[in-house]
This record gives C-alpha cells, sequence and structure tokens, in this order.
C-alpha cells in the first residue's frame, strides 16, 4: 500500500471507530468553518454560529452599542469595568482595530490575572481554612493564590499551568515555585475534630483529589465509581482506583499543621532576606575580627560559620568591648528581622520516599475498611486507548498530569475551551461544564467546541490569545436584547442568536462596587483580608479566631482576597451564590432572590462606595448642574449616558430626596456619615447612587 | 417619564414580577405534592452533640447492675471509638426516672416533656453509619455523610414551594454554637440557591441586611425602591429579558420582608400566658425562645424550621460537659420549651399539619468514656443506637417504636435507620422519597441518596 493511501485508510479506521464513540471522546480534529454569512462576521466562530441559524431560521443579533461592548468586554477579561477615561479614550478610537486594542489593553495588567484566578479558585475548592467540624484557619494559603495570579498574569501556557500545579514537585529540576504550585491539591479539607481517624479523610482528600482533576480537566465525574462501576460512563471501580493510585503516594496524611509545607518567601520577602544576608555577611568577619582582640585566648573554631546570629555567643559576664557589642546588637537585629522575612510555609504535596511507598488498593463498597484487591496507577481503558503515538502509559503523577495536556488527549482541550467559552456567555456549548460523559448535555455547536478547542491546544495553550478571538467576534458582540421569537424559539439563548446577559458574581459585584467609587485598593496578592461582614457571623464552635473588618485600604480591595472560611464564608457572597468551596465547584447557580436586594441597600460594602460615588455626582452636579452629577453616576456605573425617561425619573427622586431631607436634617447626617460638611446637599445623592447600585443593569453584563 | 408611561410600566412590571415569583418560589399557595401529604410543616429540633438518650427514654437496669464492671470482650471488636482507650467500664444511669404519659418511663430531669409523652412517637431503634459529629450530622441532615447535598429542608422547599408569599420557606434558628457541619446543614447543595435555609438570628437583625441603613426611614425606602422598580422596568421593556421581571418582584418582596420577618419574630407581641408556658424572656439566644419563635414561623406558613441547640456532647471530660453537671442543665434548658411547643401547637390545632422531629446526630455508648483518666461521668459516640420524639404531622400519638439490648448497645427491634427516616418524613410531606430527585453531575440525586424505607411502624 502507498504511504498516501494507508494514511486514508487509517482516517477510515479512525472514523469507523469514532462512530461507534460517545461524542467527547473522539479524536479531536479541526473542522473546515463552513463559508461565512454575509452581514455577519467573517471569522470562523461567527461563521459556526450563523450556518446554525440560518438553519433554525432565526437572524443574528445587531451588534452592541459600542460602550455596551466595552463594559461586557471589561468586565469578562478582568472583572472591572472600564474607567471613564477608558470608555471615552475608546469611543473616540474609530479606528478598524479599536475593538482589537481594548481587548489587549484589558488583558495587559495584574487585573487581569486577578480574575481568572477568581474564576480558578472555584475550581481549585481554594480556602484559607482547613473545613470540617473545627474548621482551623490555612493562614498561608494566600501564597499559592498569588502564584495563580501570577500565572495567569504572567500568561503561563495552560498546559504548563496544568502540570505544575498537578505535579511541579516531580517535575526534573523543580524549583519552589513548581512545588508551591501543587498546593492545588493541598486545598483538600482536613479533619482536625478530636478522635477521628486520620486515614479515612486522608482517603477522603486523595478521593478529592482525583474527583477534583477528572473534573476539571476531564468534564468527567468518576465519584459514584468510587463505591461501584460508574452506571453510564466507562470506569468501572478498579479503574477509579487506579487513578486513585496516582494521588495515592503523597505524605500528606490528614494532620492537623496539614505538613508537609514549603517555605515559599514572595520575590519582596526573598529581596528582603538577600539584603540582609549580604550585611550579615559583611558583618560577620568584623565581628570574628573583634572578638579575636576582645578574647585572644579563645580556642578557634568556636564560631559557627552559618547563621550568624549562632557565632554571637553570649559570654555572660565577659566585658565587651563598645564595638563587639554594637556589631552583637546589629548581628541580632539583623537575625530577627532575617526570620521574619523567612515567608509562609504553605502545604504542598511531596511524593513517598521509595521505601515507604502504599500499596493502593480497592475500596470495597467505597470503604477504605474493607480493603480489596492491590492495583497498579492506570487510565482508565477508555482513554488508553488514545496513546496513538505508541507512548507508554504514565505511571506516576506527573506522567498522569502530562498526559491530561497531550496531543492524545481530545478531552481536556475540549473542556477547558467550553469552560472559559462559558465564563464569556453565561454557559457552555456544553451546558454541563461538569460531564461530558453520556449523561451530560451534548454540545450545542459541536463543531464550533472542536474547533475552539483546537485553537487552545494548537496555539500554546494562550488564554489570552483564546479569549482574543472570542471577544472580537460578532457573535460575542451582538446586542443581548431579546425579541417574542428569541424568548418563544431559543429562551435560553443556546443557538447564540443574542449577546448573553448574565448577573455578576459575587466577587466581580462587589469590585465593580468599589470601583466605580473610585475606592478600590490597588495592591495586588498578599494574604486575605476582611472587609466588614455583620457581627456574631463567625461563631465557631472551638476556634478562637475572630473577623476584625479592616479599617485602612484592605477594607477595598478585590473581593478574591477576602478571607474564605469554609464553614463560614463571607455571607454577602454567599447571597450572591458563591460556594463554602469544600469540594470544587465547576458551575455556580445563577439566583434572584430577596436578599440580594437587601444586600445591596444595606451591606456597608456596598453603602460604603455609594457614599463615595454620591460625593463624585455631587461634586460635578455642584459644577455643572444636577443633570450633570446623574450624567456621572450613569457614565460611571452603566457606561452610557441616561435616556430623557431615565433623566427625568432620578431628578424627580432628586428632588423628593431634597424636600424630604431640608425638613429632616439629622437623617442627611445619618445617611453620609458623621461629621461631614454639606450633608444636606450630599445625602440626597446618596440614595441616587444606592438606587443605581442596585439596578439590574449595574448587576448585570449585557 | 409621563404619568402614564410610568403607570404602564408599573403595571407590566408587577405582572411580570409575580409570574416570575411563582416560578422561583414554587407559587403563591405551594406547590401540591403528589401524594396525599400528612403534614404540611417541619419542626426539626437538633441537639447539637448528641444527647444521652441512653439516660432520657431508655432505661436499663442491667446497666445499673453491672456499673463500673468491664464491657463485654464483645463491645470492642471490629469497633473504631471517637476517643474510649483499652477496655472500658459500663455506666448506669446516673438519674432517677419517673413515669410519664402512657406509663413510659423518662429521666427525671424532664418532668414536662413526660406529660407530653402521649403526643409522641418515642423511636428508641434509631441508627446511623457515622461516629462523629460532622459526618453523622451530614448524613441526618442532607444524606450524606460528607458537605456538598441539599439539606432536609432545601428539598422540602424544592419539593412544596413556600405558603408565605412575605417569608422564606425554611427558616433557621440556632442556640449555641454553630453546628459541627455548619452551615452545610441548611445548604441548598446544587439545588437552586433559593431553597437554601434563611437563618433567623436570636439577636441583632433577625435576618442578615434586613435592616435599612441610618437615614433611611421606611418612605425614603420605598421612593427608592419605587425609582429602581421604575427603571428596571423601562430597561425591561427595551429587552424584553424576564430575569429582570424577576429581580423587580425579588426587590418588592424583600421590601414586604423588612416589615414581615420583624413581625413574624417579635415575641414580645407574645401574651405573659405564653411565655410563662414556654419560658421565654425575648431578646435572649435561647432554645426557649427558638421554640416559641418555630410556632409563629409555621403559623404563617414557613414550611420547614430547623433548630439547632449546642452543648449536648456528654463527654465527661469536665463539668462542662458531664452527666451530673452539664446534662442537668441542658435537660433544664429543654424540657419546658419542647413541652409548652407540643401544648400550644396542639391547642391552636397545628399539631395535626406539623410534624415536630426531636434528636441529635447518634447515640451514647453503654460505657464510661473515662477519657485521660477522667473522673467526670460521660459516654462516648455511639452509631448503634438512640432514641428520637416524633409528634404530630401524621405520626402516631402515644407510641414506642422499637428497643435495644439490656445494655442499650445495640438494637434488637425495628431498627430505623436515619435514611428510613427522612423517606418516612418525605412520605409524611407528600413526596416519595425515590422520585423527588434532582439531575446533577450526571446523576439523580435525592436526599436518601440509595437507601431508605418508608417506615409504616412510625405512622398513624
Amino acid at each position: 500500500m502507498k504511504p498516501r493511501l494507508a494514511i486514508a485508510a487509517a482516517c477510515l479506521l479512525v472514523a469507523a471507530a469514532g462512530a461507534q464513540q460517545h461524542w467527547a471522546y473522539r479524536p479531536l480534529l479541526r473542522p473546515t468553518p463552513p463559508a461565512a454569512a454575509s452581514g455577519f462576521g467573517d471569522g470562523p466562530i461567527d461563521a459556526f454560529v450563523a450556518a446554525k441559524l440560518a438553519a433554525a431560521g432565526l437572524p443574528p443579533s445587531p451588534p452592541a452599542d459600542r460602550a455596551v461592548w466595552l463594559r461586557r468586554a471589561a468586565l469578562d477579561l478582568r472583572g472591572l469595568p472600564p474607567t471613564p477615561d477608558e470608555l471615552a479614550a475608546f469611543l473616540a478610537d474609530d479606528g478598524p482595530d479599536a475593538k482589537a486594542r481594548a481587548a489587549d489593553a484589558l488583558m495587559a495588567g495584574p487585573a487581569f490575572g486577578e480574575r481568572w484566578a477568581q474564576w480558578w479558585l472555584d475550581l481549585a475548592r481554594y480556602a484559607d481554612s482547613q473545613g470540617y467540624e473545627k474548621d482551623d484557619l490555612r493562614p498561608t494559603m494566600w501564597r499559592w493564590r498569588e502564584w495563580v495570579i501570577d500565572a495567569f498574569a504572567a500568561g503561563m501556557p495552560l498546559d504548563q499551568f496544568t502540570v505544575e500545579q498537578l505535579a511541579g514537585d516531580l517535575l526534573p529540576g523543580a524549583g519552589d515555585e513548581q512545588r508551591l504550585a501543587t498546593a492545588f491539591h493541598r486545598q483538600t479539607m482536613t479533619n482536625t475534630e478530636g478522635g477521628t481517624d486520620d486515614e479515612e479523610f486522608r482517603v477522603a482528600a486523595v478521593v478529592d483529589r482525583v474527583d477534583t482533576t477528572m473534573q476539571v480537566w476531564m468534564g468527567s465525574t468518576l465519584g459514584c465509581a468510587q463505591c461501584h462501576d460508574h452506571k453510564y460512563d466507562p470506569f468501572s471501580q478498579r479503574e477509579f482506583f487506579q487513578l486513585y493510585a496516582y494521588f495515592d503516594q503523597t505524605e500528606d496524611r490528614d494532620r492537623g499543621d496539614d505538613e508537609p509545607k514549603l517555605l515559599a518567601p514572595t520575590a519582596a520577602q526573598r529581596a528582603a532576606s538577600a539584603r540582609i544576608a549580604a550585611e550579615l555577611a559583611t558583618l560577620r568577619p568584623q565581628l570574628v575580627a573583634e572578638r579575636r582582640l576582645a578574647l585572644p585566648a579563645t580556642a578557634p573554631g568556636v564560631f559557627a560559620p552559618e547563621p550568624a546570629v549562632v557565632a554571637v555567643r553570649d559570654d555572660g559576664d565577659v566585658p565587651l568591648a563598645p564595638a563587639l557589642a554594637a556589631l552583637r546588637v546589629r548581628a541580632r537585629a539583623l537575625d530577627a528581622e532575617l526570620a521574619g522575612w523567612r515567608g509562609p510555609a504553605v502545604p504542598v504535596l511531596r511524593e513517598l520516599p521509595p521505601d515507604r511507598r502504599r500499596t493502593t488498593r480497592i475500596h470495597r463498597r467505597g470503604s477504605f475498611l474493607d480493603p480489596g484487591d492491590a492495583v497498579q496507577p492506570a487510565l482508565p481503558a477508555v482513554f488508553a486507548a488514545w496513546g496513538g503515538d505508541g507512548a507508554p502509559a504514565p505511571t506516576d503523577r506527573l506522567g498522569f498530569a502530562r498526559w491530561l495536556v497531550s496531543p492524545n488527549n481530545p478531552l481536556t482541550p475540549r473542556v477547558l475551551a467550553n469552560r472559559i467559552w462559558s465564563e464569556l456567555f453565561g454557559q457552555g456549548l456544553v451546558t454541563t461544564l461538569e460531564d461530558f460523559g453520556v449523561q451530560g448535555e451534548p454540545p450545542s455547536h459541536p463543531e464550533l467546541l472542536d474547533w475552539l478547542a483546537c485553537e487552545l491546544r494548537d496555539g500554546g495553550w494562550s488564554l489570552r490569545a483564546f479569549l482574543k478571538q472570542i471577544v472580537l467576534s460578532a457573535t460575542y458582540g451582538q446586542s443581548s436584547a431579546q425579541s417574542a421569537a428569541h424568548r418563544e424559539h431559543d429562551p435560553y439563548n443556546r443557538l447564540l442568536a443574542r449577546g448573553a446577559a448574565f448577573r455578576l458574581s459575587a466577587e466581580t459585584l462587589r469590585d465593580q462596587a468599589l470601583a466605580v467609587a473610585g475606592l478600590l485598593a490597588p495592591t495586588v496578592g498578599g494574604p486575605s483580608v476582611m472587609p466588614p461582614q455583620p457581627d456574631g457571623v463567625w461563631l465557631q464552635m472551638y476556634s478562637g479566631a475572630h473577623w476584625h473588618a479592616a479599617q485602612g485600604p484592605d477594607r477595598y480591595r478585590r473581593a478574591l482576597y477576602t478571607f474564605w472560611r469554609r464553614t463560614s464564608p463571607h455571607p454577602a457572597m454567599m447571597v450572591f451564590d458563591a460556594q463554602s468551596r469544600e469540594a470544587c465547584v465547576l458551575r455556580r447557580a445563577r439566583t434572584n432572590t430577596p436578599l440580594q436586594a437587601l444586600v445591596l441597600w444595606n451591606d456597608p460594602q456596598f453603602r460604603e462606595p455609594a457614599v463615595a460615588l454620591a460625593a463624585l455626582a455631587h461634586t460635578a452636579a455642584a459644577a455643572e448642574g444636577d443633570y450633570a452629577g446623574i450624567a456621572l453616576l450613569w457614565r460611571r456605573c452603566l457606561c452610557r449616558r441616561p435616556s430623557e425617561g431615565e433623566g427625568a425619573r432620578l431628578l424627580e427622586l432628586l428632588a423628593d430626596e431634597r424636600a424630604h431631607l431640608q425638613a429632616v436634617p439629622q437623617q442627611a447626617e445619618a445617611l453620609v456619615g458623621a461629621g461631614r460638611e454639606g450633608a444636606v446637599a450630599l445625602a440626597p445623592w446618596t440614595v441616587l447612587a444606592s438606587v443605581v447600585m442596585a439596578l439590574d443593569e449595574f448587576v448585570t453584563r449585557r | 417619564m409621563n404619568a402614564d408611561r410610568r403607570g404602564f410600566l408599573q403595571g407590566a412590571s408587577s405582572t411580570l414580577g409575580a409570574l416570575a415569583l411563582r416560578s422561583l418560589f414554587g407559587g403563591d399557595d405551594g406547590k401540591r405534592p403528589p401524594l396525599a401529604a400528612r403534614a404540611k410543616n417541619v419542626i426539626w429540633l437538633h441537639m447539637e452533640g448528641a444527647p444521652p438518650t441512653l439516660d432520657m427514654f431508655d432505661r436499663k437496669p442491667t446497666l445499673d447492675r453491672l456499673h463500673l464492671q468491664k464491657c463485654p470482650d464483645s463491645f470492642l471488636q471490629k469497633e473504631r471509638f471517637a476517643f474510649i482507650k483499652g477496655h472500658p467500664l459500663l455506666l448506669g444511669h446516673q438519674h432517677g426516672w419517673i413515669r410519664g404519659a402512657l406509663g413510659t418511663e423518662v429521666c427525671e430531669l424532664f418532668p414536662h416533656l413526660a406529660q407530653q409523652l402521649g403526643q409522641c412517637t418515642l423511636v428508641r431503634s434509631m441508627v446511623t453509619d457515622q461516629f462523629n459529629h460532622a459526618p453523622a450530622e451530614h448524613l441526618l441532615f442532607a444524606g450524606a455523610p460528607r458537605p456538598g447535598r441539599p439539606s432536609f429542608g432545601a428539598w422540602a422547599s424544592h419539593g412544596l414551594g413556600s405558603e408565605n408569599r412575605d417569608l422564606p420557606a425554611f427558616v433557621v434558628l440556632l442556640s449555641g454554637n454553630l453546628p459541627s457541619a455548619g452551615k452545610a446543614l441548611w445548604a441548598s447543595g446544587f439545588l437552586p440557591s433559593v431553597h437554601q435555609g434563611v437563618e433567623f438570628r436570636a439577636a441583632g437583625e433577625p435576618v442578615l441586611y434586613l435592616q435599612d441603613p441610618a437615614g433611611y426611614d421606611r418612605a425614603r425606602r420605598e421612593r427608592a425602591l419605587r425609582a429602581g422598580v421604575d427603571l428596571d422596568a423601562e430597561a425591561l421593556a427595551a429587552h424584553g429579558d424576564p430575569e429582570t421581571a424577576a429581580r423587580i418582584a425579588q426587590a418588592e418582596l424583600a421590601f414586604r420582608m423588612q416589615l414581615s420577618v420583624p413581625e413574624a419574630t417579635d415575641l414580645a407581641s407574645e401574651p405573659a400566658e405564653v411565655h410563662a408556658l414556654y419560658g421565654t424572656t425575648p431578646g435572649q439566644r435561647s432554645l426557649a425562645n427558638n421554640c416559641l419563635l418555630a410556632r409563629r414561623l409555621v403559623e404563617r406558613g414557613v414550611r420547614f424550621v430547623q433548630l439547632h441547640d449546642s452543648g449536648w456532647d456528654i463527654h465527661g471530660t469536665s463539668p462542662g460537659d458531664d452527666l451530673m453537671t452539664q446534662f442537668p442543665a441542658k435537660a433544664a434548658q429543654l424540657d419546658r420549651p419542647l413541652a409548652a411547643l407540643l401544648v400550644d401547637l396542639q391547642r391552636r390545632g397545628l399539631l395535626d399539619e406539623t410534624l415536630v422531629v426531636w434528636g441529635g446526630e447518634f447515640g451514647r455508648t453503654p460505657m464510661n468514656e473515662a477519657r485521660d483518666g477522667s473522673r467526670f461521668l460521660g459516654r462516648d459516640h455511639h452509631p448503634h443506637c438512640f432514641s428520637m420524639l416524633l409528634a404530630g404531622g401524621g405520626t402516631k400519638r402515644g407510641a414506642v417504636v422499637g428497643a435495644t439490648d439490656e445494655l442499650g448497645h445495640r438494637v434488637t427491634e425495628t431498627p430505623i435507620h436515619v435514611h428510613d427516616l427522612q423517606a418516612t418524613v418525605l412520605c409524611l410531606l407528600g413526596h416519595d422519597h425515590e422520585k423527588l430527585t434532582y439531575r446533577f453531575q450526571g446523576r439523580d440525586f435525592r436526599l436518601t441518596d440509595v437507601f431508605g424505607k418508608v417506615r409504616r411502624e412510625l405512622m398513624a
């Protein structure tokens, strides 16, 4: 057979096998986009979408207003709305590449890293506490969160991002940053309740690592195979424990102190340590010299070379020369300072040495007390068949991590592309983000999904490049207004005949409120912070930990820095569907409840921005008239001008409030905070600002 | 905006809002359950830490006779204890017994409750799988021993909706500390979060963020609400998104809750006779206050009221958790209010449609724990048998179900697993526990996992 024919025959074989196969497990081959439809975008994404729309007889929607597009893209790409300056600059830029330039700019800063870290924290079940009954604090986990922010901000390819988090410790020549990345799987809960069996909860943690890995990267829910063969998908209980075996060899074992840990100083801490060590290094010879002068009889060799402070022996009653005393004081101070710069000790994965490796056994009926056959690490048969290039099956955690993002794995790029898409459209092409098995929903646009998956995989796993393709598509840029035809034929917008509209996440809502009010603290990274929360929320059984609301800039940090205690996450965030992060959450619900209105009206986290925003509006109004104040509210919060009707309605409210507050000035003072100048003039604006910050349009990304 | 247009939009918004509200809250009148329901509401009193029900409702003369003798060797085989080490000694009852209604023997520390046993089904043969607090609580309230599943009340809200359009369907009341398993016990899990329990707090605001900030009076809040509704309605007219209609309806409900919740929680409005009955003092954070509040809430149509009272973990490591000091103190906090709740529901005609469930998450050992040689008396965790009380809502009146062996170590008659209890309570509410399911992660989940049987023995 000629080579060309052989390839063709192989393709036929693959196609024949594919016909039997579940769609998600088929080899990933780049589909050819259909011919572009006239009048819509000309990119591949739009071609796929337009073809489907034509078949359904629904026309695409016209483009959204440019300002709406900018707000949408800003909230999606960096989780913060456009500043008034950004908005003005964008509206003034009528060049053909204005949107591309804007997208690049929105993805340039650290805010991009924070926004995508925010996304990742749910998948990683990030928390600042151990979970279970006592839920003691994990005060150093923020250091791993910083690693994630940095990785996104620096544009780390998602395949490297994957391997470092799952098995960075096993990489040849692994550095501290790679080891730190493995804290991803140390987000599992630790049970320190008295009388619990550590092995039981170590097992629970390993099971969680298998579940989380398979859900996040493979969209496969294997949880039920822990106890019995999967009812629908092709996973046996034996195969579950073969996967489990990849994760069963780490040292951690539900210890209360979360060992093993890695000392992981930040860049700033490393720099400070280096500076101090350098000074100590210059000090040491002087100390030795001075000391020899003072105590010539001392035998040589008493001074250990490291660290310096050990070298400074306290000789009690021996009188010291003043020079030596000063040196000693300085050395001691430096040493104390050095200890302060050691950095946080972060729980990480560390593989057991060969002589202490565990024998992994099947847990009959899912019970670790009932061990069955011993198993070796191996891929489920349905996945093992993918190893087309003859590469050996992975035998350890590192091999498994590399296999997840290898070109032979069609599932990971499909799952990740779908999940990223859902962040920009409010739902995935496969709506069951967590389940690509036979019980999951099939994709609305199978070819588009495969094309996107190829883009992600073959585009160097670059998140920025992938996002840019999507936000520049006409599909993404459509108006989100709904027609009667939309509501009747496609209420859930599966066909994408309109732009997506969905309520902002708990975190983005809070960040947006701070940003439009000019209160947002710009600090990136660092330990978790405590913004205001109601008294008594942190009632805890054993712990003496308290919630002390920050008074300085930490009161106004982005919400991903808010301290996350599993048994008691911030209640306002929970009202907006944040999860407790006991396990990985692949898809948050998006509810619409009365408690949400109460938070927007009454939570200090929204009231304080309302007062700050009101001050800006009041200043504008004082200079250019009331309408200018209202226009400022609209521009900062909604990125547009008020309509005539909207302007009139707010002017009416403003007049009402002025009339009532004139009569009761003490209410005005209460609204703006005691002791503030011009309370009566400012207070009506706080009511207006609060109304705008609870508007559907403010809490929704349209 | 001219007056006619605004009037039109307001009309449109309230119609749309009402429609959206129905889909979110299961309708103004609740949903009709598929089966004939015996109970409309549930009040579940959870004694966090697990009360020594062996010493309350299950007298064992043999245990008294063998007091401080070594327990049989068989008790130690294949058994995991939370704290007991070595070969523990049996521990007899430390308090006397009185005869309650129907001649049932009850610990003398519960004289009021003893008189109400005629209203109750006393189950002496409860069984669970878990012997640590948090997993056992997850199992009891959410059907699986780890966090993540919807809680019982969330399932009830999902299956039955709300009966009061001004209050949530599922309310949680705490006295003492948070339960070990935390707020997962009233979480909605993967159900829509509208079903999660709303914690009404005993002190301060009854619902977080309910109260308007300083400077807002009711008129100002209403003006602000109206302006927001008008603006949202104009946007709705422009883009036609039904979520906006729902948001308008929810804002209006929030506005109504600002009045309805303080009204429902205003214990001071109860007459002195009621306070005397329950032993309540308005403004306190107590089990008594929560019992009275629970009655007021079911009266107003709240579907599921869940009370958690902490301090029942009677290990005997100090006077703070032993049988001689702490247990009588807890008994005094429970006895009168629980009896009063049953009396009060009965005389108001609410007991027929309200199911009251009382109990802990597991039982306690017949052996003295003696942790680290402690000289205080107490019992370790014991999943193999414990007692619970049921009353009203279609359960038997004045019945004892099940029995344990002569040392209170194992069930000998009619074991009732916690999954069976869940199946039975759902049945009383008119739902088949195998059919009330929710699809998540490719699987149909239900409260009873893959277990549970409806137990007719418990039903009238």
